[in-house]
């Protein structure tokens, strides 16, 4: 491989994975704006409830429990317009993954053999552990995904302000969210300008320096930005102190919603822990 | 009480010792609308930044309303609160203007901090978004919108309030021929009785629409002072101070002149 | 290094939460102190710059290319504090909205990453760059090592709360419940990695960084670098920097002499001195001087303290005494290395006084 083919490689990879942080953004955003049944819940009802399923399926010790919840959070998934070929794109990907992590543990784990694989034995124990890793990983990243798919980001930020995280914390936060666009169109122009200039053979030392010139350069952005955005937060008034509105009100499907939520966890709890 | 809002006497001004303003005297009427015209560099968005007790003269005053704008008097929280309350900026970039995460938010901002209650600031936010055509808006997050949608929301952010003063930064420079003359409109329409503007700008086919005086900058000085017409017909003020340049131009017979121009690029000369 | 939910066990990322919360609250008060009302946008565009930063694809010396976390460039740049709440920021929106991270396993990623991350970074950073001026190339150099203990701390951390999972978290048939690897392989197979590619990648990126902050925008170094030497041709002098520096290097070596494998002088396992062949050799290279017979009762306890769940379950060719004993000595060098930084602090105000 020549040099120049890594140069436009690690251009080219780096584009690539800002472009995609962009989509996966705006699909998301998307997504939430459509009607399907947890978009109409409250987005604190939401976040509790898929943080105590999350749990429910972390304290799981029983794989046929874990199996159910999974099932259970498909359909919700699903009742709530997460388009399968998202959800299968992302099982798919995280089954991958985490049976790759999982598979050395077939043979490391002690316990009863069951089989042999090329003349190692695979154990029961192994094979259990795998499949309780894989589950875990699934049923919460499955709820990760109808969590994002079914609340806007705004909303997010809401519940996070009335679920008592400090107000500053959360405009930090809520901030962040704003600016990383922001940044990550600069970093892409950066590249696009680079991809463009740069056709001739590089040294690694000169690729390294070009690409940590650039993160120089946007780190000297970023903080230019902030100094120039606390100038226009003072401009309105702002003066350390940050005020914020009570917007979420919790309307009668927003409680049922959350009735049933922790019927579900406590149903998983109970069965996990049998 | 005098006519005058903004006094500013002597002030001089600069960046880790590159100046910026050399020596600026100017009174700005209540109820005036001023634009300060003056090509890249020249001083006018320091000169804005100071009106709004952002930074501080180095040396000479700027007095809002008989009262001396010093970082003493903006700490103190009774005279901060009102003159955050009576005077509005508008930053040139709406990358900072804009720094919340949904149009709403953006626009509680300001009411918020100067301590409206929450009614208050939904019936507020609900006229400025209607009188502005961004209700629809609302809930969509900055990097969401339009340019000229940011600085409809970016002017609404400060409109919202309700201030005596609207300081714009360069309120129609990278916009397309069609938000240019929307975000003009709304400007024209902002005059008369108490409210006063300072608009920032080096756009001369815009300033006799927005403003009843002119105030040309060049390097930190004030170059000149009149009125629209005067300052748009001194060709030689205009030349000197880089606002206008010679341009070049190919009718569709082939034949290359040049000329002074006024108007923006893209629009037909003959 | 984003820890997935389902990794770890509820109690572990609980106990992970409650380490990382005093972190959060002492940070948040420092910055309110220290910078009002301007922390807000300051850290929030950190934040966002650290989000985009792990994106990039770094060119690393042998072809390859890296992801890095940018914590010591955080570091330096707003200090630990200001570090630890932008990257716990960015840990957020990125287990919130990205799917890069679990959501119980917030904490956990958080303590590693940005808790951890940072102060091994400012430790190193300000140890070994001492008073030296702003442009010195001993920044660059500090930079460059702070980058690499601070990624390598992180997986560390990482890889033994995924280690103590199987020891801790079984079913009544012995099933490991959540991260299947014992220490002995979480261990290496997260250092591997790290001590080799990710360390490299944040190593570029500080160093990379900082050199190119040095020739364009030098203040944004000078928060960070009090009593740094004005004039460049006056010599930064710190008699202790020597002995910093040999104990950094200590730590970074541990490992690799792990990696390359065999005993080395004086790091025998309770194995080898049972063993009449290893017992041969080491007496060999010790001038022939006699050993205790069997084990000595210390170094037997001392072994088991990482190994004992384990023995007698894992094929013998994962047995590792040795990793125990290295981790030991990193966990060791590192507290060496806090307390002697503090007692140094202490003593810094009170000649200040």
């Amino acid at each position: 491989m020549t040099a120049a083919v890594i140069h436009r490689g690690f251009v080219e990879k780096t584009l690539t994975s800002l472009l995609h942080a962009l989509e996966r953004a705006s699909s998301s955003e998307r997504l939430a704006e459509q009607r399907g049944l947890l978009q109409h819940v409250d987005a604190r009802v939401k976040l509790l409830g898929c943080l105590a399923l999350i749990v429910a399926a972390a304290v799981s010790r029983h794989l046929d429990t874990l199996t159910l919840l999974f099932a259970a959070i498909a359909i919700l998934a699903l009742v709530s317009r997460v388009p399968l070929h998202l959800l299968t794109r992302a099982w798919a990907i995280i089954f991958v993954f985490t049976a790759a992590i999982a598979l050395p543990a077939l043979f490391t784990t002690p316990g009863q053999s069951i089989a042999t694989v090329a003349g190692i034995p695979v154990t029961l124990q192994g094979l259990r552990s795998a499949a309780f890793l894989v589950d875990r990983v699934e049923s919460a990243t499955t709820l990760g995904l109808v969590l994002i798919s079914t609340t806007p980001w705004p909303q997010i930020i809401a519940a996070l302000r009335s679920l008592r995280v400090p107000a500053a914390v959360v405009l930090i936060i809520g901030m962040t969210y704003r600016y990383i666009f922001v940044l990550l169109r600069s970093a892409e122009e950066m590249f696009i300008a680079r991809r463009s200039r740069s056709i001739g053979r590089l040294e690694g030392a000169v690729r390294r320096r070009m690409a940590t010139a650039t993160a120089g350069v946007l780190l000297g952005k970023a903080l230019a930005l902030s100094d120039e955005v606390y100038l226009a937060m003072q401009a309105r008034g702002f003066r350390g102190e940050v005020r914020t509105l009570e917007e979420l009100r919790m309307r009668g499907r927003d409680w049922t919603a959350g009735a049933l939520f922790t019927a579900a966890a406590i149903v998983a709890f109970w069965q996990g822990l049998r | 009480m005098s006519d005058s809002l903004f006094d500013v006497r002597g002030v001089t001004f600069s960046y880790d010792g590159v100046p910026a303003l050399g020596g600026i005297d100017l009174s700005i009427l209540r109820g005036e609308r001023v634009a300060l015209l003056g090509a890249n560099g020249s001083g006018k968005s320091t000169f804005l930044r100071l009106l709004d007790g952002l930074d501080f003269a180095q040396s000479g005053t700027i007095d809002f309303d008989g009262r001396t704008l010093t970082p003493g008097q903006l700490d103190d929280s009774s005279f901060a609160h009102d003159f955050r309350r009576r005077v509005g900026l508008v930053f040139q970039n709406p990358d900072v203007q804009l720094f919340n995460a949904t149009v709403f938010d953006e626009l509680a901002f300001g009411p918020l901090q100067i301590g409206w209650s929450s009614d208050e600031i939904r019936t507020r936010i609900d006229a400025v978004m209607e009188s502005l055509d961004i209700a629809r808006l609302a809930a969509r997050p900055p990097h969401r919108l339009s340019m000229g949608e940011k600085k409809r929301v970016a002017i609404a952010s400060v409109l919202v309030i309700h201030p005596e003063v609207l300081l714009l930064d360069e309120p129609t420079a990278a916009l397309d021929p069609r938000s240019q003359s929307e975000i003009i409109n709304l400007l024209s329409g902002w005059s008369g009785g108490t409210r006063t503007a300072v608009t920032a700008t080096h756009d001369l086919s815009i300033v006799e629409d927005i403003a009843d005086r002119c105030v040309v900058f060049e390097s930190g000085r004030v170059a000149a002072v009149g009125t629209p017409r005067e300052i748009v017909q001194n060709e030689e003020l205009l030349h000197r101070t880089g606002l206008l340049h010679a341009h070049r131009h190919r009718h569709e017979s082939g034949v290359v002149h040049s000329h002074p121009h006024l108007h923006r690029h893209g629009d037909h000369h003959h | 290094m984003h820890i997935p939910d389902g990794y770890l066990s509820p109690s572990t990322c609980a106990v992970l939460y409650a380490g990382a919360a005093p972190f959060w609250a002492v940070a948040l008060r420092r910055l309110q102190r220290r910078l009002a009302g301007r922390f807000v946008p300051m850290l929030a565009l950190v934040a966002a710059f650290s989000f985009v930063v792990m994106m990039f694809n770094l060119p690393l010396p042998g072809g390859t290319t890296g992801h890095a976390t940018g914590v010591a460039l955080a570091t330096i740049v707003v200090g630990p504090a200001g570090s630890i709440v932008a990257l716990s920021v960015a840990l957020l929106i990125q287990a919130l909205f990205f799917g890069d991270g679990g959501i119980t396993a917030y904490g956990a990623n958080c303590l590693n990453m940005a808790i951890v991350g940072s102060l091994v970074a400012w430790a190193c950073y300000r140890i070994i760059a001492g008073r030296a001026p702003l442009t010195s190339r001993l920044r660059v150099v500090a930079a460059a090592v702070a980058g690499y203990l601070a990624i390598n701390a992180s997986a560390l951390c990482a890889a033994v709360e995924f280690g103590i999972q199987p020891m801790l978290f079984r079913d009544a048939l012995g099933t490991p419940l959540y991260a299947p690897y014992p220490l002995h392989i979480a261990v290496p197979a997260m250092m591997i990695g790290h001590l080799t590619f990710a360390g490299a990648a944040e190593a570029v990126l500080s160093a990379g960084v900082i050199a190119y902050l040095q020739r364009t925008n030098v203040g944004l170094l000078r928060d960070t670098a009090p009593g740094a030497v004005e004039d460049a041709s006056l010599p930064a002098i710190d008699v202790l920097r020597p002995l910093w520096l040999a104990l950094g290097a200590l730590m970074v070596l541990t490992p690799l002499g792990l990696l390359a494998g065999g005993a080395a002088w004086g790091e025998w396992s309770a194995r080898d001195l049972a063993d009449p062949a290893a017992r041969a050799r080491i007496v060999a290279v010790s001038g022939s001087a006699p050993l205790p017979s069997g084990v000595p009762h210390g170094l037997a306890g001392l072994s088991t303290v990482w190994t004992a769940p384990l023995r007698g379950y894992a094929p013998p060719f994962l047995q590792s005494t040795a990793l125990g004993y290295a981790l030991s000595a990193m966990f060791g060098a590192g507290l060496v290395l806090l307390t002697v930084f503090a007692i140094r602090g202490m003593l810094l105000k009170a000649r200040a006084r």
